[in-house]
């Protein structure tokens, strides 16, 4: 990968950041596509053949664009790197991604704002998905105590494709978390989104999923596991539209509560098509009690009972 | 050894139990044999620490431990596998035997214990420990987490239950690789057949003990009575 001279510091702390939270520094190799960008810099840009990245720095922040070109099927995910290493500051970033026809492909999405005490982060993504592809979009996020984030996702599932969305904040702060996910499903493509977050002390989360299943024969899984402790606040919006034949929507939502944490949770869940087929689940609960209790019966205290158990609800074993 | 000295539970205003006295030695195996309702898994959980009872008190080698949390009990070696075992999503079998890995035990060793409760190991090293799980592999998951535990006290309520006819066969295993680690097995169930295979057991009903002993005459009273056996409700 090519990195701007000027910027080689930058780099080397961002992948200093990755080794000190135990993710993958191979993903910064030459055999990936990746776009690593710092603050309001695109530091570092690699194309692979089959996919074509362009960036243009923007006031604050950074615009993209991600090129699939069809019938690519790549061995490596594509790294979308956003790092921002200053302590203040207000960051935008802008994805458009467009998938061609029949390809396969992985996206990591980093975000790193390890020292962030004051930081706003806006996140803009719009996701086109071509006829019969794949894509999975993996998003880790490394935030400092004080992050203000709003994440803002597009996504167009075309035709026989299928589109598979982790989100996950759990290992660091999200102080204050605004995302808002929107799906649009053609004729039997299916959607995947899983998110998983852990709100602590004074931490606000908002969170909304949608997704339109327009196409017959589409299918949509919207999983949500929250974490709330403290006073933490933590609402989560679910929202299925069952409009194709034949469609079939699920949406879930877990969340586990401990201390004053004031959590929520709003499915909607609403048919255009008596063909269509829309279920919900939804808990909010301490920890099970007999969960607690049997494992303190094998020795442990109840908070490291507490947290095996929140390890297996946040998929971290 | 572990004893319960004149227990009494009542809940709501409605007493469970009534002057229960209890003692476990330790290297022996018990049963506590008895009717539903009887008291059985009240016994067993106020043993653990998950209850406290109304008056009465728990001794552990003659220590009043009435008022240990369940965490500190486990500590001192009394262990328990529940009547329903908790389901855990996102926990494999293996780490739920090693607790997350704060157990250090290699995988020989999780593998020999998954292998002789009848798991193999390749089918469900790697299963959640969640719904997914049938009743009767949930129950041998258990069973596996107590042998590697080896506590001083196993408490095994109806580890027989929802179990196949392998059931005898799978509690004489489980019982003999007690013994040998030298583990006293507290052993509550409905069954005389398992019963017997304990050196002592207790018979209760009602939420009194009728008859304590050697584990076959127990089981020929409980024949003898239980059947014919007109007071449910004491
Ligand atoms: N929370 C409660 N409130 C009122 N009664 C209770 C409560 N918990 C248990 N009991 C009663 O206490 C009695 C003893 O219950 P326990 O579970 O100890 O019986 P058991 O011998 O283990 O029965 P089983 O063989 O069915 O497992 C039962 O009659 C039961 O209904
Ligand atoms: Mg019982």
């Amino acid at each position: 990968m090519t990195i701007k001279v000027d910027l080689t510091r930058e780099y080397e702390a961002l992948v200093e950041a990755y080794q000190r939270e135990g993710l993958d520094t191979s993903l910064f190799g030459d055999r990936i596509a990746a776009i690593i960008i710092s603050g309001d810099k695109i530091i570092g840009l690699n194309n692979v053949p089959g996919v074509e990245i362009r960036g243009e720095e923007i006031e604050k922040g950074v615009r993209a664009e991600v090129k699939i070109a069809e019938g690519v099927e790549l061995p490596f995910p594509i790294h979308l790197c956003t790092g921002y290493l200053k302590s203040e500051g207000y960051q935008r970033v802008i994805f458009d991604i467009n998938v061609g026809k029949n390809s396969k492909v992985r996206f990591t999405s980093h975000c790193i704002f390890p020292y962030a005490k004051d930081f706003t982060h806006e996140a803009i993504a719009r996701i086109k998905i071509g006829e019969g592809s794949s894509v999975l979009y993996d998003d880790e996020h490394v935030h400092g105590e004080g992050v203000r984030m709003v994440g803002k996702t597009e996504v167009e599932v075309g035709r026989n494709a299928r589109y598979t969305g982790k989100f996950t904040l759990t290992k660091h702060r999200a102080k204050e978390l605004k995302l808002e996910m929107v799906a649009r499903l053609g004729e039997r493509a299916v959607l995947e989104i899983e998110t998983k977050v852990k709100a602590v002390k004074d931490d606000c989360v908002e969170m909304k999923e949608v997704a339109y299943l327009e196409g017959a024969h589409s299918r949509a899984n919207l999983r949500s596991t929250a974490i709330a402790f403290d006073r933490a606040k933590v609402n989560v919006i679910n929202e299925a539209y069952g409009f194709g034949d034949y469609a079939k929507g699920h949406v879930e939502c877990h969340e586990i509560v401990k201390g004053d944490a004031d959590v929520q949770t709003v499915p909607l869940l609403r048919v255009k098509n008596d063909k269509a087929e829309l279920t919900h689940e939804a808990s909010i609960g301490r920890i099970n009690e007999a969960q607690l209790i049997q494992l303190m019966a094998k020795g442990l205290t109840e908070d490291e009972a507490a947290e095996l158990i929140i390890k297996g609800l946040l998929g971290e074993w | 050894m572990l004893c319960l000295r004149n227990v009494e539970y009542s809940q709501n205003g409605r007493r469970i139990l009534r002057s229960i006295n209890m003692t476990f030695r330790d290297g022996m195996s018990y049963s506590i044999l008895g009717p539903n309702g009887a008291g059985k898994s009240t016994i067993a959980r106020i043993l653990m620490g998950e209850l406290r009872p109304t008056s009465g008190q728990v001794l552990l080698d003659g220590e009043d431990v009435t008022g240990l949390s369940v965490t500190e009990r486990a500590k001192r070696g009394i262990s328990m596998a529940w009547q329903e075992p908790a389901r855990y999503e996102g926990i494999t079998v293996r780490n739920y035997l090693t607790l997350g890995g704060k157990l250090k035990i290699g995988e020989d060793g999780i593998r020999e214990v998954l292998e002789l409760v009848g798991l193999p190991y390749e089918l469900y090293a790697h299963r959640f420990v969640d719904k997914s799980l049938s009743g009767g592999e949930r129950k041998r998951v258990e069973l596996a987490s107590l042998l590697l535990l080896k506590p001083r006290y196993a408490i095994l309520d109806e580890p027989d239950s929802g179990l196949d006819i392998t059931a005898g066969k799978l509690i004489e295993v489980i019982l003999d690789r007690f013994r040998k680690c030298g583990t006293t097995v507290i052993l509550i169930t409905h069954h005389e057949g398992i019963a017997l295979k304990t050196d002592f057991a207790y018979f209760v009903c009602g939420g009194r003990i009728v008859r304590k002993g050697f584990s076959q005459e127990v089981v020929d009273y409980y024949r003898k009575t239980c059947r014919r056996c007109s007071f449910a409700e004491g």
